[in-house]
């Protein structure tokens, strides 16, 4: 399972390197880098579906 | 006068007295010495409160931004203070400076602010201003801040809460109490702390009901979160609720007399565009943020030294952050000073807690940024947005009672320091 963002639809909202630490961080324009692409634990996932419910743009998902 | 006589006076032209801060001029009108600070101090050290004081726009950015050197946290997270034992709202997430804790309380509830939980309630805020509106419709006057602003988002929450509608009118009078207590020590502090115990109270049977008995509401929410298999406990709970009530209410009431106080006297010339085009509320609200926002003002503390300019700040120091300056910088603002609900120089939509923007638009800082973003910006928006637009357009030909008013000041007493007009008069033609 792999961390996918769509930078198209991506809004810069923040909520995911702010909230999710160890998947994402923030870059200078503002748009989030992923840090952990490959999602091997349950931890990893579960805060990988977390951060997809708090992007309001719904630029993020989980590709099988 | 001497060569260093002289040298003294050119190096002191731009200084500024620290006393100036505690000034009753500097609480109506604090632009004037923002511009200075801007322009001269742009990393002031105020020796007489000592703090550390920062004011253009991007340098407050990056404060903000910088959650790890610029912590909000006063206390340690395992250290001898009992969270919430000195605080008037109890234990809640303002108190909690920064890591798991704080990230999982926050986003406990901060999710139920934005997106579609908050479409689900927009007919509750509607109906709710309708209500208020509909007490003093067939009056002709009325005055916005004890009868429609102070009323109308406390009622809103604690409708989301799932509180009985029957008591609403106690949490009004418990959060001005609150809020009292917020901003000032002594007597206001006594009565909030008071206040909350008497709220306290009040919710911990409500509160040991939803937890057997949980609902759709905030409140079972709140009870049910868990965070590895640990659950908030009572005063957690109740400080958490004290929290929506006070922040929640009291920063979305001044943003509404805010708002209506610049379309009425501010650019009575941009009103009635406004008022054909309700959406453009948005902008009033956008621009109501930058101009002169509710909060002005947020404090730090460094967790190393930390070099700015040609100063040194040093480790634990508290840093006040002027977001309200920072939004007044000409640095980044074209005529910063003037009110223009159709600037074209500010991102006028929906805020983002990275303050970037696609348009490519700086945003306004009323909100603050990053890690402790404001959590109800979405919520706060959209209340004070349909309020206004449902009280101008609902009521005929709305227009300012008196010619002079005394503007926005602060710190009221009652207002914990934050910035409002104390009262507005508005006229109207009755039904």
């Amino acid at each position: 399972m792999k961390l996918r963002v769509d930078y198209k639809k991506c809004e810069k909202a923040g909520e995911c390197y702010y909230n999710h630490t160890v998947l994402f961080e923030r870059t200078d324009n503002g748009f989030p880098k992923i840090l952990v692409e490959d999602l091997t634990t349950d931890a990893l996932r579960h805060e990988a579906r977390e951060a997809i419910e708090v992007c309001p743009t719904g630029a993020i998902s989980i590709e099988e | 006068m001497s060569a260093v006589e002289e040298m003294i006076k050119e190096r002191l032209k731009n200084d500024i007295d620290p006393r100036e801060f505690d000034k009753p001029e500097f609480q109506r009108d604090p632009f004037p010495l923002y511009k200075r600070l801007r322009d001269h101090h742009p990393v002031y050290h105020d020796r007489f409160h000592n703090r550390w004081v920062i004011t253009r726009y991007w340098d407050v950015d990056a404060v903000f931004q910088n959650s790890e050197a610029y912590t909000r946290g006063i206390y340690e997270e395992e250290g001898p203070y009992k969270f919430g034992s000195r605080h008037v709202f109890g234990p809640n997430i303002l108190e909690y400076g920064r890591g798991d804790r704080h990230r999982w309380l926050r986003n406990v509830i901060a999710g139920q602010f934005v997106g579609q939980k908050l479409n689900d309630f927009l007919p509750v805020i509607d109906m709710i201003a309708r209500e208020l509106i509909d007490k003093f419709r067939k009056d002709g006057e009325v005055e916005l801040v004890t009868q429609f602003s102070h009323q109308f988002p406390i009622r809103v929450i604690s409708n989301m809460l799932g509180l009985p509608r029957e008591d609403e009118n106690m949490f009004v009078g418990w959060y001005q109490a609150l809020i009292a207590g917020l901003g000032f020590g002594g007597v206001h502090l006594a009565r909030g702390i008071a206040a909350r115990n008497e709220m306290w109270e009040y919710l911990e049977p409500l509160i040991n009901q939803r937890s057997k008995n949980p609902g759709e509401d905030l409140l079972s929410r709140i009870i049910a979160a868990e965070l590895d298999g640990v659950k908030m406990d009572m005063d957690e709970i109740k400080g958490f609720v004290a929290l929506l009530l006070a922040a929640g209410g009291d920063t979305t009431d001044k943003a509404i007399a805010n708002m209506m106080y610049h379309m009425m006297y501010t650019r009575p010339d941009q009103f009635d565009r406004v008022k054909a085009t309700p959406d453009l509320w948005e902008n009033v609200f956008t621009e109501m943020m930058r101009y002169d926002p509710v909060v002005h003002t947020q404090g730090r503390r460094t967790v190393n030294e930390m070099a700015l300019y040609d100063e040194v700040i040093p480790k634990g120091a508290l840093v006040l952050i002027y977001l309200g300056a920072g939004n007044r910088d000409e640095r980044v603002f074209k005529d910063p000073d003037t009110f223009d609900a159709f600037r074209d120089d500010l991102h006028m939509g929906r805020e983002n807690r990275s303050g970037r923007y696609k348009d490519g638009k700086p945003g306004h800082l009323g909100f603050g940024m990053g890690q402790h973003f404001c959590m109800g910006y979405a919520m706060a928006r959209q209340e004070a947005v349909l309020a206004c637009a449902y009280f101008a357009n609902s009521l005929k030909n709305i227009r300012p009672k008196f010619k002079e008013h005394a503007g926005i000041f602060s710190p009221n007493i009652d207002s914990g320091g934050f910035r409002s007009p104390a009262e507005l008069w508005l006229e109207f033609d009755p039904e």
